[in-house]
């Protein structure tokens, strides 16, 4: 903000003033908790006396956790269960967008429908999984034996691949209502004239999906993508209640992994450690999220 | 309309030197009423506990009501409790002492008293002689850390073998395994036609139910400890593969689900359900495995000694025990309050209504409790046999690193002695590193 005359220099002041609260807020409860996670990771946090005892402990949490390899397979993992859930994810839910922006499922009983997975806490989301994976009576083996797809019970989550895809499925479900609504705005933002117009040119469905659909799209998409992506990195009560990161810590992801080391073990540095290799992906996809969101201008829009 | 304006403009100076004139006056109030004399009310002792069905005292579990109401009346003491579910305690512990500051004076621990003992009381020499001296000796070893005794358990909870005896008995089987391999036996007769012979919840590594401490019986009956006099890791041997084999020997009659139930209600619910024959639990069981509403073996429900090894017998301690926080600004009335939570009358409630054992030997050794929890003379034979719980600070990691390569031995993916090396080798490094 330039300041050019005393009128604008009182009138800054007075904003300054009046929004004073809310930054405080939020450098309380965002500021704060990011530069104390980051002085943390490189102290050495131990339970001792009155509260905590500190010491320096320089860059050995980082490097711990590089050359420990649960960390490695952690991150891999998570990247993996990342890529996946927003590939079905967002491909489901633009199936589920399409189906709801047809005149056939426009009623407002199919979104209120949809958005029941989404509403549920999510802590009684991952109990409601856990009965539905369960090996003894768990529904998923009584539709599946009953039907005659398997012949007896499967342990969901008894080996280390399944277990982690059966989580991912889980996740899916819950997330996918939220990016089929975002995207349905976004396709009730196309305007109506331009699938005219395609039509009038000859273009078939399929042309005008790719033509018309996915160009208007695009920001939208990409706000899915990231959305998606940090909501998935984040994924930690649906392994809190299911897996607990079993079996043999195949179900370990980063976030799960900062919690065992912090509460768990008690090791806050290095659990400070692992959260801050989740803050700087994030804060990457966040720095992507916000230029997605920015405003075009003129002289950007497509040709 | 100029005449309206003029009557409630106020000018931007005018609206802050107001709301600071407003702000000064909250605060000068506050400070005033902070001042001021305090009026003599009851002493507050928060109190952090498990939700019931673990093991809860009085007013979160419904036993000794109206003895809970006079013990505050006539101590002029009002309890606040917090008590989320039992997985939540030992991340609320660890934030509120990380915190530095008083939050309960009263806090149940389970097997965390080494890792938290800077924060809690020696309390354990001020309690009367006559209730110490009606307390087992060795329910000590749990909550006793550099010498100091920082707790009191409430409840003796061993591990013991439960079974259903119907399934014995139509299998023509007389009695309960005596040892291991009378066990294995048992269980793969016992497995067949949608039922198992032994279940139990081998899907979480870590503490005290979780699937290290479960080979930490196996391995003292082999006649293992964890650790030797030098605190050092001492299980890389004959007794430590030798107990790992017998779990993975019986998970061929074992319910294929128990590498997945990360809880002992999961792995109960089986058995209750009629689903498996035999397995290894806390006292609590009797209650719900004989309750109509919540089980099919109503009746059918047998206990006994855990199978014995080459040494014998031999469990793991639950360890649920209360503490006192340093911090506490009343240390006395709550050692008081423990002193009301381990009364007589209230251990017998506490049996009678919920289940859980008391840990007064006079109250163990009362016919009509004995009646009532028929487990409770195994409980207490199976005290007079090894039942250490190796608790550590870094029980957590600990358990952990031996725990996530059992599971690989279980899955079938390495042999007990490769399981054994590499959990020998974490756990040394999680030792060094304790410093």
């Amino acid at each position: 903000m330039q300041i050019t005359n005393d009128y604008n220099r009182r009138r800054f002041r007075m904003g300054l003033w009046f929004t004073a609260p809310a930054i405080i807020v939020l450098l309380a409860v965002l500021a704060y908790p990011i530069i104390a996670s980051w002085v943390l990771s490189f102290l050495r946090v131990r339970f001792a006396g009155q509260g905590l005892s500190f010491q320096f402990y320089g860059f050995k949490n980082y490097t711990d956790m590089l050359s420990n390899q649960l960390f490695r397979e952690a991150l891999a993992r998570s990247i993996y269960f990342t890529f996946v859930e927003v590939v079905v994810v967002v491909f489901l839910a633009l199936i589920v967008a399409l189906m709801l922006n047809h005149p056939l499922g426009r009623h407002a009983f199919f979104r209120v429908v949809l958005l029941v997975p989404w509403a549920l806490a999510p802590v009684a989301n991952a109990v409601l999984w856990k009965w539905i994976y369960n090996a003894n009576y768990g529904i998923l083996n009584q539709i599946l034996v009953g039907v005659g797809l398997i012949e007896k019970n499967i342990v969901w989550l008894g080996s280390p691949l399944l277990a982690l895809n059966m989580i991912l499925l889980a996740d899916i479900w819950k997330a996918v209502p939220f990016i089929a609504l975002l995207l349905l705005a976004g396709l009730q933002n196309i305007p109506s004239y331009l699938y005219k117009a395609a039509r009038l040119d000859g273009a078939n469905t399929w042309q005008q999906f790719q033509h018309v659909t996915l160009p208007g799209l695009k920001t939208t998409l990409v706000i899915s993508i990231v959305l998606q992506s940090i909501w998935a990195l984040k994924v930690f009560d649906l392994i809190y209640v299911l897996t607990k990161g079993s079996p043999a810590d195949s179900t370990v992801l980063l976030n799960y992994l900062s919690w065992r080391e912090t509460f768990s073990n008690l090791d806050v540095g290095y659990g400070a450690a692992i959260a801050n290799v989740l803050f700087v992906m994030m804060f990457l996809l966040a720095l992507i999220y916000i230029r997605a969101l920015r405003p075009r201008q003129t002289g950007e829009r497509a040709g | 309309m100029n005449t309206n304006r003029n009557l409630t403009h106020v000018s931007r100076r005018g609206f802050l030197k107001m709301a600071g004139a407003g702000a000064a006056g909250v605060a000068f109030s506050n400070l005033l009423a902070a001042c001021a004399p305090k009026s003599a009310g009851p002493v507050v002792l928060k109190v952090l506990v498990p939700a019931a069905p673990d093991p809860a005292p009085p007013g979160v579990a419904k036993f000794s009501e109206e003895a809970f109401a006079k013990w505050k009346t006539d101590n002029n003491v009002e309890v606040v409790y917090e008590a989320p579910p039992w997985p939540q305690l030992h991340d609320k512990m660890a934030a509120n002492f990380a915190s530095g500051q008083y939050v309960h004076d009263v806090i149940y621990n389970c097997g965390w008293v080494p890792e938290f003992a800077d924060y809690l009381v020696d309390f354990v020499k001020d309690l009367p002689k006559e209730l110490v001296d009606d307390l087992p000796p060795s329910s000590f070893s749990t909550v006793t850390w550099d010498g100091k005794k920082l707790g009191v358990v409430f409840t003796l909870s061993l591990l013991t073998l439960f079974y259903n005896k119907e399934h014995l008995e139509k299998a023509g089987i007389k009695e309960p395994p005596k040892n291991w391999d009378e066990l294995k036996g048992m269980a793969k007769q016992l497995t067949g036609g949608g039922q198992y012979g032994w279940v139990l919840n081998y899907g979480a590594p870590e503490g005290i139910g979780g699937v290290a401490s479960y080979w930490m019986c196996f391995l003292q009956q082999a006649g293992g400890k964890v650790y030797d006099a030098n605190g050092m890791p001492a299980f890389n041997n004959e007794a430590g593969v030798d107990s790992l084999q017998v779990m993975i020997d019986l998970m061929e009659s074992t319910d294929p689900g128990s590498i997945s139930y990360v809880g002992i209600n999961d792995a109960t619910n089986v058995f209750s359900s009629g689903q498996a024959s035999m397995m290894m639990n806390w006292p609590f069981m009797w209650v719900p495995a004989n309750d109509p509403a919540t089980s099919k073996v109503v009746g059918k429900v047998g206990s006994a000694l855990l199978p014995a090894g080459p040494a014998g017998t031999a469990s793991i301690d639950g360890t649920d025990a209360y503490t006192i926080a340093k911090l506490s600004p009343n240390p006395d009335k709550a050692r008081q309050l423990i002193e009301f939570y381990l009364d007589k009358e209230v251990q017998k409630r506490q049996v009678l209504d919920t289940g859980w054992l008391p840990i007064r030997l006079s109250v163990l050794n009362d016919p009509e409790v004995q009646a009532a929890a028929p487990n409770a003379a195994v409980v207490l034979e199976q005290a007079k046999n090894p039942y250490d719980s190796f608790i550590t600070p870094d029980y957590n990691a600990v358990t952990t690193a031996i725990g996530v390569e059992i599971q690989k031995a279980l899955a079938g993916s390495q042999s007990a002695a490769e399981t054994i090396q590499n959990a020998y080798d974490q756990v040394t490094e999680i030792v060094k590193k304790r410093g």
